[in-house]
């Protein structure tokens, strides 16, 4: 109680200097500024734009280190006995297996959609790992020795809503055009219109079709939410430090922003990494064989 | 009190933002206050179906995660929602 009491009459006898001291800065530390994407290399199809910005960065290294994943982890000598970087392997496919296919795609279709998920899973968790760890790819400079580099940064591919919303798409497409293909459109179609009177539905049938919009919507918005939020949470208790123009704040948010952080890294990754790969299964699975 | 706070929003002009920010952050609030409920549902009734039968943890683990995860998206479209509206209001 008493080293609290010190602590919060440090900051307080602290606070108007330091806080003077901030008026004068040049400018002030805006936590959202991380999520405006400058253009890096300028590609201009027409009205499409094909720019090569921060967020395609982190995805064409997210889609590298996936690549380097499966080739270091899955492709393992055969005739040797078994070492750490085969039961790793094992153990990732194993989650995606059992944990991920099985428990939403028919038994017939995971031949035909397990890697669609894995992929999935193994990509979205990689994307998303990228985003806690301090890489120089970022919009500011700093010169080392000469040179100008770019300074460390959190940032995450997934934390930007056009990269999820591209995942969910494809999860979407794919759904409706196995749904077709294995039952038919008319029979597939039908499927959607669950079992109740007719008089309902008129009330129904457009709350079905609008349900299957939401799907889109909450796969999407769930991740780019979950990892937005995170690096948010995390830039904002630094930022304090910065905002409010008080060194000794640090005491307070250093810790609280590693336990933020030790939070995203250990729990959120994996979880919405899981949650997209096995809600995709699901939806495929449901497409293909609709319970009634 | 409350008079008195008005009056420094007004001189400084500032009484949208101000309006805004409180919305904002009692929005997300009472969605955490929800979602926080349910997660904890979630958690408690795994311990108990754990404590009754442990052979079923693997199994009921994946359920467990799932509905973590969609329960904890709740308090994100409170957020992508509040977000819009103080950026767009």
């Amino acid at each position: 109680m008493k080293l609290l009491i010190a602590v919060f009459g440090a900051l307080y006898l602290a606070m108007p200097s330091f806080a003077a001291a901030a008026e004068n800065g040049e400018e002030k530390f805006n936590p959202a500024s991380e999520w405006t994407l400058h253009e890096w290399v300028p590609i201009h199809l027409g009205p499409i734009d094909l720019s090569i910005n921060k967020a395609v960065a982190y995805l064409l290294l997210g889609a590298v280190v996936s690549c380097l994943i499966g080739i270091l982890f899955m492709r393992v000598p055969r005739g040797r006995g078994p070492n750490r970087r085969q039961a790793l392997g094992e153990t990732i496919y194993e989650v995606a297996q059992v944990q991920v296919a099985e428990q939403g795609l028919p038994t017939k279709a995971i031949g035909r959609w397990f890697p669609y998920v894995a992929t999935l899973m193994i990509f979205i968790w990689v994307v998303n790992m990228l985003g806690f760890i301090p890489l120089p790819l970022s919009d500011e400079k700093v010169e080392i020795a000469g040179l100008e580099v770019p300074t460390l940064a959190l940032f995450a591919a997934t934390s930007t809503l056009s990269v999820t919303l591209a995942l969910a798409l494809m999860t979407f497409v794919f759904t409706h055009v196995e749904g077709i293909r294995a039952n038919g459109p008319v029979q597939y179609f039908k499927s959607w219109i669950p079992d109740v009177p007719k008089a309902m539905y008129p009330l129904i049938i457009p709350l079905e079709i609008l349900g299957q919009f939401m799907r889109l919507i909450s796969l999407s918005v769930r991740l780019y939410a979950n990892m937005l939020a995170g690096h948010m949470l995390i830039l904002t208790f630094l930022g304090l430090i910065f905002i409010i123009g008080n060194v000794v704040l640090a005491a307070i948010a250093v810790p609280a922003a590693a336990a933020f952080y030790l939070f995203e890294v250990l729990i959120v990754v994996s979880v919405q990494a899981y949650i997209f790969a096995a809600l995709s299964a699901i939806y495929i699975g449901s497409a293909i064989e609709p319970e009634h | 009190m409350l008079s008195s706070f008005l009056f420094l929003a007004e001189t400084t002009g500032d009484v949208a933002d101000a309006g805004k920010a409180i919305a904002l952050a009692l929005g997300i609030g009472l969605g955490a206050l929800g979602a926080g409920v349910g997660i904890g549902n979630i958690f408690g009734s795994m311990i108990q179906a754990v404590a009754r039968q442990p052979e079923l943890r693997g199994e009921l683990q994946g359920i467990q995660w799932l509905g973590f995860a969609l329960t904890e998206a709740v308090v994100f479209y409170g957020l992508i929602g509040g977000l819009l509206a103080y950026v767009l209001v």
